[in-house]
């Protein structure tokens, strides 16, 4: 089995530090304004740019878990 | 470390030639799209979002190459997927900070933005720091390219009786001759059609040899159980070894370099400019980083994963020790027939030769626009008329195109000594990428943010980062988290993580003593002999800065003289540059970015949502750029007069190719019919009879 720092501490620390980064961004866009919730197309690339980061985090998941049982 | 010559057969070769023919006789028609030098560098600012999405492909994938994944994936396995699937995290910052930005304020090149932001002073420095990247890129693709090239050539050849060696530099000269030539006089609608064509062969030519290798293996699950439990895994060990380890990647890659990606790349952002709405470039990215770049992984490092299981099953025909940097050809020439090998070769080295063109075009397209221009307007030169300015400017941008592929050329030198390409393009954007980045990033989204600060970041950031790359042991090293020192070239990766919070630092520290540094230069100016002090602290920043570069002194002497270089730039740059604090941030952060779209459009935006229309359309007289619809085709369209109006050919297919934008002019009452000018029908390149699609921009 490979070691903890090969696995799960770089997944952790990507999305750790990586999520920090991203929500500070959301934050800020929203902040501004320039992502506007009150418009429709803005609240669906809201959705979308959530859901693009939980994508990634789950191919990631998958394929350490794959990695470590498959 | 074993290496490779002669693989390949003729057949191969005469594949490989006649697909590179075809793909410049492709980009070579769409020269005929580049009427103005906008054409030539922004495709006019008309195609849709799956065109260009596709078109980033071959791109994106060239400069992430095959080589140097493939490397890494023989070397390390699955993780070298890494770099491709961490480029999310800035996304959020680029497509509704710096994306609707770049458009809406009409800038051409980074630097431009640099000079409306902060200063002109600003501008030059990031011209000059944006050339660098922009030709190290370019030199980082040809040491790909030459990679590529060397295992299929002979070690020597006999001309005239005298035998010469086939030398790295020798088949890079070659090849930027080749690419030089349809960048040269095809323009940025060329690489754009190209590069769609060459995205989807270099997709299927990827995905089409991890079939023949899985196939050549046995099957999936003989490759799955091949490979060690490590090679499986899709992240790097945390921080060994040296040369590929996940921390160091992270700062490297994940940070600067996506944000370098995403924000710096001047060819790839030009491609979004490319598109023909701010909307159609964000869906352009998001579909390219969601789905393509996941793909691209695939086949990009799949020679590697390949490589490594055949290496395991049978070290006779791949040798574990064969040089990372071949493996890609040995493993196409291994599980591919004759033919089939030449095309996937001129697959991976026409998508490199995409990432080289795209990168000569944009640098012409920083030159022309932060050099020549300034340049012209400085000496004041008259040219008669605006057909005449435009076509000596076609002029410039094509030779210019000539020269930088040259430097690209030269630039291969600083490169071509470390291990793997991948190690050299780790070291380049640790190096090049953090003052620029840190300098957009912060000029994007905080408003406080002074043409001080930024000329300091630029200055006292690379000072201490070069005592970084001088005394990386003591510097660097408290930042390394665990990760070993390689003597010969320390901290490749990690370095990035020392470079930005370097440039940081100094940018919001100088940011934040705005006011202190504004008493201070009020307080000299109240002096006698304030010219001469002002002067004395730019002669002393000099020598200081010239001395960190020469290495005079210890480095804590060294460091503290750093400080003393960015202390006194701040209070030059405060003194000397002329700033409005309102004036040069309305329509420039992404805090005011509705402001930036009135900019754009010349009038209050208009966000009533209409209906797309069909028209049939006529030529009016006139040179004007305005169009004129009836009134009831306004009302459909939500539309008024002054408004911004798109307009295209119905054929999804084109993509775009043939549309223009415009601005609407009094209405008319023929329904269903739009009155163009002659340009805009040249511009269009519409057809007599065919109909079509207008709508409301803005």
């Amino acid at each position: 089995m490979p070691s903890i720092l090969n696995t799960w501490i770089p997944f952790l620390y990507l999305y750790g530090v990586g999520g920090i980064f991203f929500f500070i961004g959301m934050y800020i866009v929203r902040k501004s304004g320039s992502l506007d919730m009150t418009r429709k197309s803005h609240k669906r690339w809201s959705k979308i740019l959530y859901l693009g980061f939980f994508y990634f985090m789950f191919i990631h998941f998958i394929l350490t878990i794959a990695a470590l049982y498959w | 470390m074993e290496n490779y010559h002669n693989i390949g057969t003729t057949i191969d070769w005469i594949i490989m030639a006649a697909y590179f023919i075809i793909v410049m006789l492709f980009g070579s028609y769409f020269g005929k799209y580049n009427r103005t030098t906008s054409d030539f560098f922004f495709g006019g600012r008309r195609f849709s979002w799956w065109l260009i999405a596709f078109s980033i492909v071959a791109t994106g994938v060239g400069s992430h190459s095959f080589i140097k994944y493939s490397a890494k994936g023989f070397e390390h396995g699955l993780s070298s997927s890494m770099a491709y699937m961490n480029d999310w995290f800035f996304v959020p910052f680029f497509l509704f900070g710096w994306l609707p930005i770049i458009v809406y304020t009409k800038i051409r090149s980074i630097p431009e933005y640099f000079e409306k932001r902060f200063s002109p002073s600003a501008r030059f420095i990031a011209t000059v720091l944006l050339m660098f990247y922009m030709i190290g890129y370019i030199g980082i693709g040809f040491l790909t390219l030459g990679k590529a090239a060397l295992p299929l050539l002979p070690e020597h050849f006999t001309l005239l009786g005298s035998t010469y060696d086939v030398t790295l530099m020798g088949v890079v000269i070659l090849i930027a001759i080749i690419t030089g030539f349809y960048i040269t006089f095809g323009g940025q609608t060329a690489v754009i059609f190209t590069d769609l064509l060459q995205g989807f062969i270099l997709l299927f030519a990827g995905l089409f040899l991890f079939v023949l290798g899985i196939d050549y293996l046995g099957g999936f699950h003989v490759f799955w159980n091949l490979l060690p439990p490590e090679w499986k895994l899709p992240l790097a060990h945390f921080n060994e070894p040296a040369s590929f380890n996940f921390i160091g990647i992270f700062w490297q890659d994940g940070v600067a370099g996506s944000i370098g990606f995403l924000f710096m790349n001047m060819g790839l952002i030009m491609r979004f400019m490319a598109t023909k709405s701010v909307d159609e470039g964000r869906k352009a990215a998001t579909f390219n980083i969601l789905f393509m770049l996941p793909i691209s992984a695939i086949v990009v490092s799949n020679a590697g994963w390949l490589g490594k299981a055949l290496s395991i099953a049978d070290p006779g025909l791949v040798s574990p020790n064969t040089n990372p940097d071949q493996i890609f050809v040995v493993v196409a020439n291994i599980v591919s027939h004759p033919g089939v090998f030449g095309f996937i070769m001129a697959a991976l080295t026409a998508a490199l030769m995409s990432t080289v063109d795209t990168l000569i075009n944009a640098t012409a397209a920083i030159y022309i626009n932060d050099v020549h221009r300034p340049l012209k307007k400085y000496y004041k030169e008259k040219v008669r008329t605006v057909r005449e300015y435009e076509k000596k400017e076609l002029s410039a941008a094509r030779y210019s195109s000539a020269v930088i592929t040259i430097l690209g050329v030269l630039a291969v030198l600083v490169f071509k000594d470390f291990p793997t390409v991948y190690e050299a393009h780790g070291f380049f954007h640790s190096t090049l990428t953090p003052p620029l980045v840190v300098a957009i990033f912060l000029g994007v989204f905080w408003r406080k943010f002074t043409p001080a600060a930024v000329i300091t970041s630029f200055i006292g950031g690379v000072a201490l980062m070069i005592l970084g790359a001088k005394y990386p042991a003591i510097l660097v090293a408290p930042f390394d988290h665990g990760t070993p020192m390689d003597a010969k070239y320390p901290y490749t990766y990690i370095q990035a993580l020392y470079n930005t919070l370097v440039c940081s630092i100094v940018a919001v520290v100088i940011t934040l003593t705005t006011n202190t540094q504004k008493s201070i230069v009020n307080k000299i100016r109240e002096n006698d002999n304030s010219k001469m002090i002002f002067g004395s602290f730019t002669v002393i920043s000099i020598v200081l800065f010239f001395m960190i570069i020469l290495n005079i002194g210890t480095v804590w002497t060294l460091v503290i003289m750093s400080l003393i270089v960015s202390s006194l730039v701040a209070i030059v740059t405060t003194h000397y540059v002329k700033y409005d604090e309102v004036s040069q941030t309305l329509g420039l952060t992404s805090w005011s970015l509705d402001k930036a779209k009135e900019f754009f459009k010349g009038s209050k935006i208009n966000n009533r949502e209409g209906d797309k229309i069909l028209v049939n359309w006529k030529i009016k007289e006139g040179e004007d750029d305005i169009i004129n619809f009836s009134q009831n085709d306004l009302n459909k369209m939500a539309a008024d007069v002054g408004d911004l109006v798109y307009i295209t050919d119905l054929r999804w297919y084109l993509g775009g190719l043939k549309s223009i934008h415009s601005k609407i002019g009094e209405p008319h009452n023929e329904d269903g019919v739009v009155y163009l000018t002659r340009e805009h029908e040249d511009s269009g390149l519409f057809i007599k009879g065919k109909m079509l699609r207008a709508e409301k921009e803005m």
